[in-house]
Formats: C-alpha cells, structure tokens, sequence
C-alpha cells in the first residue's frame, strides 16, 4: 500500500465507508504496535496503546493537513499519544544494580555483548523522560532526525541537544557497570 | 562508549509481531465510535453572553472592592504592618460578600465540569 493508497482510504472513510480503515490499520498496525512496544516494553499494553491511537486517528482523519505525509501525521499523532499515556502510567523501571549478568561464568564475547546491550537498553527506561522520548523516536525513525522532530513535534535542534544530552546521561549511568568485567579480569 | 556504540545497540531492537486478533479488535472499535451518536459540543455562542456578563460582574465587584479598600486605608492611615494590611483586605472581603461570590463561582464550574463530563460519555 502506498502514501497514494492511504489517501485514498482516508477519503473513503471520510465519505462514511467506515470499513475502509481497515487497510489503514493493516498498513500501520506492525509500526505503532513497535513504537509503542519501544516506549513501554510490555507486549500488551503496546496493543493497548496502539488500538487507541488508531481510534484516535480515526476520530481526527479530517484534521489530517495533506501537505504532510499520512505516515508522518500518524506518527506524531501516536508518539503524543504515547507519551501523555506512560506520564499518565509510567513504567516500572529496574535500576540498573539489580540487573544482575545472566551467567554468573566469566563473561567472554557474546554474552559480555549480549548483557551490555541489556544494561544500555534498560539503561535508556531510567533516563528523564524528554531524553527517554527522543533517544527512542530517533531509533525508531532508523536515526533520522527531522522525522524523530516530527513526531515529537519539537524543533530539530532540542532534538540533537536531547539527544546528546540523553547520550551523556547514558554514558555516565554506565560508565562504571560496563568497566566491571575489564576489573574483574584483570583481577 | 562511543556515540557509534549507542548507535549499534539501540537500533538493532527486536521486532514484534502485532496479535493476530489485533486488526479486528481496532476494526470492532472503530465501528463502535462510528455507531455511537456524535459528542454534543459545548454551546460557546449560547454560554458567551452569560460569560461575558459573569466576567464584567467579575471585574465591577473587584473594582468596587479596591475602590472600597482604598477608601479605607486612606480614611484610617496606610496600614503599619502586615497583619493590619491582611484585617483591611478581610474587611474589604467580607463587605463585598467575596465568600459568597467565591462559593457560587466553585459551584457553577463544578455543575459545568460534572454535565460536560455526562455529555462527553466518560465516567
């Protein structure tokens, strides 16, 4: 389906063809349910919120400017969503001394690479909550920065600030777990 | 860590796959809200002369009420300390019924939130 085939099912569905949204939905169902999935980490409440955004973008279709994308729009519209929504429930973060390694053997190649990308991930959930959003939105959108700005509709340049601020929360908050093993070997 | 560390780890996330019952269960939404009567919006142009009256009230009251006040603190001195200042501004209140505006006022917004509430379909 393309951005002329979304347009096509907006106005059927703005002409009162209610069913047409479907397609709608069938496009973009795997996109929201990840993005939401990134900003809460739990599988049924990524539906949750992805079933509303949808229905919010159904109530709001003719608010829809065409001068920007259907994707972009959606996107932005989801992202609001999303973020009012875990400020209203936020999620339950672990810090990160809890996280123990998953092996208690010495840790060597994959697995030492397998638990720092745990340790960033979980990382990125104990991060403020503006930082947080853009970290996430510019992953999501492959490192594209005016489309993380879209969606979190702020100006490309809080973005790049909060982005590298994020980066350097990140960096100290793990700074001393990811030295650890070099510690441990060494001893 | 290096920007370009960040960069490998945070993008290779894991996909998932959304619920095969997932596309019906927004679908069955969807025609819910498409069934159920539109929203009744809130009548601006019937409620704006009534607020607009409520607001020149509003501002007539505060007016007689500084007016009132600077009649007295004039009549008695202007007040030494605080406290005094604080009597003279109670004084003032309770001339003008201020309790009882204030208490009229939180009652109107609260019946105006409650059938806004009603109206709008939420519990």
């Amino acid at each position: 389906m393309s951005a002329a085939e979304d347009r096509a099912a907006v106005d059927k569905v703005l002409a009162g063809d209610t069913s047409a949204f479907e397609h709608v939905v069938r496009r973009w169902q795997r996109p929201l349910v990840n993005l939401a999935y990134r900003f809460c980490r739990d599988r049924g409440r990524a539906e949750e919120m992805a079933q509303e955004a949808f229905l919010r973008a159904y109530r709001s279709l003719a608010r829809w400017r065409r001068e920007a994308a259907f994707s972009t729009w959606l996107f932005a519209l989801a992202t609001n969503l999303y973020c009012s929504e875990l400020r209203r429930i936020p999620v339950t973060t672990v810090g990160l001394d809890s996280i123990e390694p998953r092996d208690s053997r010495p840790i060597d190649g994959a697995l030492a690479d397998e638990d720092r990308d745990r340790a960033v991930r979980r990382a990125v959930f104990t991060l403020p909550q503006k930082y947080r959003e853009a970290l996430i939105l510019f992953y999501f959108h492959d490192m594209d920065i005016p489309s993380a700005a879209h969606s979190l509709a702020l100006p490309e340049g809080t973005v790049k600030a909060r982005l590298s601020r994020g980066r350097e929360m990140l960096r100290s908050k793990l700074s001393h777990r990811l030295i650890a093993p070099v510690l441990r070997k060494e001893a | 860590m290096r920007n370009d560390d960040f960069d490998r780890i945070l993008s290779k996330e894991q996909e998932i796959i959304p619920s095969s019952g997932f596309v019906s269960s927004v679908m069955n939404a969807v025609q819910r809200e498409a069934a159920a009567p539109p929203v009744i919006p809130f009548p601006w142009k019937r409620a704006l002369p009534g607020l607009a009256a409520a607001g020149l009230a509003m501002a007539g009251i505060f007016v007689a009420g500084v007016m009132l006040f600077v009649e007295r603190s004039g009549a008695q001195q202007a007040p030494a300390t605080l406290s005094s200042a604080f009597a003279s501004v109670f004084e003032v209140w309770k001339t003008v019924g201020a309790s009882w505006i204030a208490l009229a006022l939180a009652l109107s917004f609260a019946s105006v939130k409650v059938s806004m509430r009603f109206a709008s379909g939420k519990k």
